[in-house]
């Protein structure tokens, strides 16, 4: 089968700085896979070369078969992005960011509105769809990213730090939400700080340090070459040792 | 799933944006041309003679429209383009399937639309002050239609090339405010010097000037052939520079 993600040697420098550096890596469908690694170790430039953000200087990637570069229409159709920052359009009320969402990945204006809709009801978001994000609480605009990321129902969801400054009630509806997509065979990539989540929600893992991978696979396995404890991944000593 | 449903909503998104901010994007310019109508058709304009025989606020009222397309269109991009990178959500852009020609389509399009409304609501103005009425419907249309789309395309790049407000102040101030001003927008070229001529010849807005004017009054200090080609060719320029920026992903995909 294809993998959702197939990164073959992919490298990208900014100037001076190699953020990635022949990066190999491949997700199949419907994994719900974590994207782990430091400040700075490359996994937000993996992300946006995939989602259209970033352009590769070398190497190849694909999402579903499509090359994210010569055939970037149809593999960013595949991959639903909910980004680190809010990136909100601020002249619109939310349903209509919404609406709009769906409009630039294809679908009819009134098939975008029932999505819309649904997704505002499934986030909490109903009673709020005629406001404009700037009176939504950050909760909220989290959630908002996150029914953005969803409107057109990709088969690939990609979930940069979607937790931070979440509190708990809601991190554990995120979770259930994600589990449950996930198992319906939505393939999900997560980046997280939060170790825990990692654990809890992943089945494979892959960690990122100074833009190379340092290992991937099945998360007990992962977790078990880190001595037991994710955490030495990111505690700078032991990152010397993994790598 | 349709490949042309994220144009049109890109392009609907872009007309909704001005439309519903009417009193930033539509209304000023229109009473800005009502307030440069009394003060130049009736305070000064009363001192100064026909020009090509017809009253000083008639001669300058069609340049006056087209400085309103020309702003309005160009403020349209700048803005529009600017705020969607300065708080990132040009990215719901980038990651969908869009094709770059679509996006600077749709941007230039848009720009284009709110030049043509400010146009045609001054020309309503114009018609209810001055009486003034179309000498070549097509022309009007033509020179209003293709100055918007360039002067659009040129927001594009504007937009996309500004880091901060200021640089997007400083080409409006200091690049298309003195084209239009010294655009034939107040005058006829038969006012001006000799050498103050050649350099009227090299400045754009004054064939989009001159073109509207032709459609307007049948008056016009150049062929409105020629103005025709200098705004095709101007808006061919700029368009595919833009459409070029866009491909690249230029101050847009790092």
């Amino acid at each position: 089968m294809t993998p959702a993600i197939d990164v073959v040697s992919l490298e990208k420098r900014y100037r001076d700085v190699e953020a990635l550096r022949g990066v190999s890596l491949a997700i199949p469908q419907g994994s719900f896979f974590g994207l782990l690694g430091p400040n700075g170790a490359g996994k937000s430039t993996l992300i946006n070369i995939l989602t259209g953000l970033a352009s590769p200087t070398s190497g190849k990637a694909s999402v579903l078969g499509h090359d994210v570069v010569r055939d970037y229409r149809a593999s960013r159709r595949q991959i639903g992005l909910a980004p680190q920052e809010f990136n909100f359009d601020r002249f619109f009320p939310i349903v209509e960011i919404l609406v709009y969402q769906g409009g630039y990945f294809g679908l009819p204006r009134a098939e975008a509105r029932r999505r819309a809709e649904e997704l505002l009801v499934r986030f909490g978001l109903w009673d709020k769809r005629h406001e404009k994000t700037p009176r939504l609480s950050g909760g909220m605009k989290r959630r908002l990213l996150i029914a953005k990321a969803m409107i057109h129902d990709p088969p690939i969801l990609i979930l940069d730090e979607p937790t931070a400054g979440v509190d708990v009630e809601l991190r554990r509806d995120l979770w259930e939400y994600w589990t449950e997509i996930n198992a319906r065979g939505k393939t999900i990539v997560l980046t997280t700080h939060y170790l825990e989540e990692a654990e809890a929600l992943c089945r494979t893992l892959g960690v990122i340090d100074l833009g190379t991978i340092i290992t991937t696979g099945a998360k007990d396995e992962v977790i078990a070459q880190a001595g037991g404890d994710l955490s030495n991944y990111f505690l700078k000593e032991r990152r010397k040792e993994l790598r | 799933m349709s490949a042309s449903t994220g144009f049109f909503t890109l392009l609907r998104r872009e007309v909704y944006r001005f439309l519903v901010l009417p009193n930033q994007t539509v209304i000023p310019p229109v009473i800005n041309a009502f307030l440069y109508v009394l003060v130049f058709g009736y305070a000064i304009g009363s001192r100064i003679s026909e020009i090509d025989g017809v009253s000083y606020i008639t001669y300058i009222f069609p340049g006056l429209v087209m400085m309103n397309v020309v702003n309005g269109a160009y403020a349209n991009n700048t803005t529009s383009l600017f705020i969607a990178r300065h708080e990132l959500f040009i990215q719901d852009l980038l990651v969908s399937p869009i094709s770059y020609l679509e996006m600077a389509l749709a941007y230039t399009l848009g720009g284009a639309i709110r030049g043509v409304v400010v146009g045609l609501l001054t020309l309503v103005l114009g018609y209810a002050a001055l009486g003034v009425h179309m000498h070549h419907v097509g022309a009007t249309l033509f020179f209003m239609v293709v100055s918007s789309l360039a002067c659009a395309a040129f927001g594009n790049i504007v937009g996309l090339y500004s880091e901060r407000w200021d640089h997007v102040a400083i080409y409006l101030n200091y690049v298309i405010t003195p084209l239009v001003f010294l655009g034939g927008v107040f005058y006829s070229l038969k006012m001006l010097p000799e050498s103050w001529r050649a350099a009227n010849l090299a400045n754009p807005v004054f064939y989009a000037v001159n073109g509207f004017r032709y459609g307007i009054l049948g008056i016009t200090d150049i062929a409105p052939a020629t103005c025709a080609v200098v705004g095709l060719g101007l808006f061919a320029l700029l368009f595919g520079t833009s459409v070029t920026l866009f491909r690249r992903g230029y101050k847009l995909r790092a």
